[in-house]
């Protein structure tokens, strides 16, 4: 028995899942203070199953550090440090950041020497005098956060630790976040996201500290575990320390959930929402990763994000009078007030859904005098905005199945051209939640190897290694970790088999997978 | 004119246009010039007509393996440092830089040189398009050696080259890089502006901000944006600019072979699916096969933009299943002689024909 709860900017939805099972599912309003949205959910829940109270896990996913870095609000100051000298000079941290978010967070930057090279020889020698110098200097200016980042730490970290190492000697209170602990290969990509994460740590003791009053008021005593990112989970306790590895959890567990949902691996998911859609795809049941460099709120990163296609239609999408264009402006959350169906005076795209028969929602007698034609016309409008997002998305020759999700999916029309197979799993409005209750935890590592100096399979068994350290001590149960994902790129100009190794696995959560094999024991 | 901050993100991505899939991403590059022109002064780009003939100019830019460069950051004042200690090295005092290759990251090295030093940067370069190798070079297909050359690495060591080949050099200068961190940055092909003016791919730092800039106003659909590139092309010794191909991605198969990524990219036609479009790669797209027939090859340019956006794929981001748009552009004159032909032809790819420029084969 699992919880699955997601925290979005207008309501916080829970799932009750028994094995694969939806047992209930509810949806109340997201509050301001994340805690009381889960205090209610949790409690309707319980109301409306009493199996609630007995889940063994709970997997909450949350926009909140997503907006927060967005909205540049809840972030704090942080000392960034750089070991990579003499390289890089002329390019401090936060170079490239946008004025005002490099204003809320940025200020103090110490570059000293140290780090590594590709082929694993010393950049420079870290000098233990300018730490002492550094950490004088945290210490004066009162500094509570460090991001620290050294050249080719994925490969050795071993100068990010020795410098946390003396840091967390002098001040012990001081709240440190290392690069190689939360980005890939690609310094001021992995050094940003350090940084972002060390300015969260604040709001993330007080948005986890929430999450655990919400579930202690629910008498909820099992682990609890946050969405990342890819679609795995981390131990609520790692996530108290990796705040940004919930960036985009968002549509990753809506893609997750529609795979769950409808057994389908391969597929393209559209989730409709109130404002927006969001297009992505499956593949193997987990969704298709962006190549680009993903920016969170201007600042460039390397996170793993799913490879999204966002489009400015949604249920609550203003309708102009003709029929002849639907969004982008949307009533939003206040569909609910504004649409005509609910008593407004905005046409919306919800309305037009009630007048074509495809949804049953507020007063429908109120519609009853629109014109056919328009109704028509803008579901036709709809219906060529989705199809022409799946086209982009659909990646090979054969077309792929279409799962529709969302609170908004009633407003896509019942066929589309083209003879495309078009998926509606019951639950669909709740598989945000269920993304997160189905997750499993994951681990990845990466690495430079010359396949000159060791074999393939020693390289990538090496690699293997490292991430399934990363998974189990992120919750998962080490029997049950498998490689989800091998990823090898060669490097050019470099003539000895020079190749960036990247393996990613995935493994059932601790907990649940003891109790389950307790349950089925003999 | 000089060269200002809202010029230089045109610049990077008009020059990863014309990187032909190649080149290096230009993000490192560009946020050196633009931290240069923050800490010195905008520095100004000026026609190589502007020169009298006994200027003394020097080609300025990065060599080794970009991927390294991801870690071991670049610095805003190694091309200064470079050029002091060819000055001190050789005596003379520099008038002003040019970019080894208008495509990819090196596009933007000299701007960070010429803005640390007060000189201007001559609108024009060596290749018109990215190309891997030194001898490569319109300069160095003139006739003039990259040698003396200093190059500097990430400590700011120099190490000075001579009296060697432009083979030899090639080789000795992709050691040094290797040896000291995989990327290094170098000043080469010390010259007067009188043999450069005879070399020099006039206009192409002009020609890639303007493309950058209908890039980024122009966002969208690959062929109306193509539309909107065709008359930049015209006023320059570039050829004609045409689409060859538009469709998806269906396989990439590429490995490291001698040092470079090579491999190639099997694409399907949105309109007939039983057609299907061959391109080889190494670093940069090289050719263009429908069935057996040759469309295009290198030297003439061959670029992969986003059918969607428009937006240039370089060849190291290509993958399964983007929907794409090949564009072939007639390579400026310089590549079409001879002995250029004997250093940037098909065969001194690997390939066993020789070139056919593309108006040609296309006719």
């Amino acid at each position: 028995m699992r919880i699955g709860i997601d925290v979005g900017g207008t309501h916080t939805d829970a799932v009750l899942l028994d094995g694969d099972d939806v047992v209930e599912t509810c949806k109340v309003l997201t509050s301001a203070d994340v805690e009381s949205g889960i205090v209610n959910v949790l409690a309707q829940l319980q109301e409306q199953s009493s199996l609630t109270a007995s889940a063994d896990s709970v997997m909450i996913g949350t926009t909140q550090f997503t907006n927060a870095v967005i909205e540049r609000r809840s972030l704090r100051p942080v000392a960034a440090i750089r070991l990579g000298s003499p390289s890089g000079r002329g390019l401090p941290p936060f170079v490239g950041w946008p004025d005002d978010i490099a204003k809320a967070i940025g200020g103090v930057t110490f570059e000293l020497e140290g780090g590594y090279l590709y082929n694993g020889s010393i950049l420079a020698s870290l000098n233990d005098t300018k730490v002492e110098a550094v950490v004088d200097e945290l210490r004066r200016l009162q500094i509570e956060a460090v991001a620290i980042t050294s050249a080719f730490a994925p490969m050795n970290a071993a100068p990010e630790l020795h410098v946390k190492q003396c840091i967390r000697k002098a001040l012990p209170h001081c709240r440190i976040t290392m690069s190689h602990e939360i980005g890939r290969v690609g310094l001021l990509e992995r050094e940003n996201a350090a940084i972002l994460n060390a300015s969260l740590l604040h709001f993330s003791d007080h948005v986890i500290d929430g999450i655990e009053k919400a579930l202690a008021n629910a008498k909820l005593t099992c682990p609890v575990f946050i969405s990342q990112n890819d679609g795995t989970l981390m131990a609520v306790s790692f996530a108290r320390q990796f705040p940004a590895l919930t960036f985009a959890s968002g549509p990753t567990n809506s893609l997750r959930g529609a795979a769950k949902l409808t057994g389908l691996n391969e597929a393209i998911v559209i989730d409709i929402g109130g404002t927006t859609t969001d297009i992505g795809v499956l593949r193997g049941g987990f969704p298709r990763e962006s190549n680009l460099v993903v920016e969170v709120g201007g600042v460039r990163t390397n996170f793993r994000m799913p490879d999204i296609l966002a489009m400015g239609v949604g249920g609550g999408s203003l309708v102009n009078a003709d029929g002849l264009s639907v969004g982008p402006k949307s009533v939003g959350h206040k569909l609910v007030k504004d649409a005509l169906v609910f008593g407004g005076s905005v046409l919306t795209a919800s309305d037009i859904a009630v007048a074509a028969g495809q949804a049953d929602m507020g007063n429908t007698s109120v519609i009853k005098g629109l014109d056919s034609k328009l109704v028509s016309s803008s579901l036709n409008v709809i219906e060529k905005m989705l199809a022409a997002g799946i086209q982009k998305m659909n990646p090979g020759k054969t077309q792929l199945p279409v799962i529709l999700v969302g609170g908004g999916a009633c407003i896509a029309p019942r066929a589309l051209s083209g003879s495309i197979q078009i998926v509606r799993p019951d639950h669909c409005d709740v598989a945000n939640a269920i993304g997160a209750a189905i997750a499993q935890v994951g681990g990845e590592a990466e690495k430079f190897v010359s396949y000159s100096d060791m074999s393939r399979e020693d390289a990538i068994e090496q690699v293997r290694h490292d991430a399934t350290l990363k998974a189990v001590s992120a919750g998962a149960d080490l029997n049950t970790v498998r490689v989800n994902d091998i990823e090898e790129v060669a490097i050019p100009y470099m003539d000895n088999g020079s190749t960036r190794i990247r393996v990613k696995v995935i493994g059932e959560v601790a907990e649940l997978n003891a109790k389950t094999k307790a349950a089925s024991a003999p | 004119m000089k060269l200002q901050q809202h010029h230089l993100q045109d610049l990077a991505s008009g020059a990863a246009f014309l990187a032909t899939g190649g080149g290096g991403d230009p993000f490192l590059s560009l946020l050196c010039a633009q931290q240069a022109i923050k800490q010195f002064d905008a520095a100004e780009l000026i026609s190589i007509d502007a020169l009298p003939d006994d200027a003394a100019i020097v080609a300025v830019g990065s060599v080794g393996a970009p991927t390294t460069s991801l870690e071991l950051l670049p610095s805003i004042d190694d091309p200064a440092i470079a050029m002091r200690a060819f000055e001190r090295h050789t005596g003379l005092n520099i008038d002003a830089v040019v970019s080894f290759e208008i495509g990819g990251a090196n596009s933007l090295i000299p701007i960070v040189a010429a803005a640390a030093a007060g000189i201007p940067v001559i609108d024009g370069d060596g290749m018109g398009r990215a190309l891997p190798e030194v001898q490569m070079m319109t300069y160095s297909i003139a006739g003039i050696s990259p040698t003396p050359s200093i190059a500097v690495d990430y400590a700011g060591n120099t190490a000075t080259f001579e009296g060697i080949t432009v083979l030899e050099y090639e080789e000795q200068i992709r050691e040094f890089a290797m040896a000291r961190g995989g990327m290094v940055t170098t000043v080469e092909f010390g010259m007067n502006a009188g043999q450069l003016r005879s070399c020099l791919v006039p206009d192409t730092v002009s020609l890639a901000i303007s493309i950058g800039e209908v890039l980024r106003i122009d966002r969208g659909d690959a062929a109306q944006l193509i539309d909107r590139l065709q008359p930049l092309f015209a006023p320059t010794p570039y050829g004609e600019m045409r689409i060859l191909f538009s469709g998806t991605v269906a396989d990439v198969a590429t490995s490291v072979v001698g040092g470079y990524d090579i491999g190639f990219a099997l694409l399907r036609s949105d309109r007939d699916p039983t057609k299907q479009i061959k391109v080889d790669i190494k670093n940069e797209y090289l050719t263009v096969w429908d069935g057996p027939k040759l469309l295009a090859s290198v030297p003439d340019l061959i670029t992969f933009v986003d059918t969607e956006t428009g937006q240039p794929i370089n060849s190291e981001r290509l993958s399964f299943g983007q929907r794409v748009t090949i564009v072939g552009i007639g390579c400026p004159p310089h590549f079409r002689t001879a002995d250029a032909l004997a250093v940037v032809g098909p065969r001194c790819f690997g390939f066993d024909f020789d070139f056919t420029p593309i108006e040609q084969l296309l006719a």
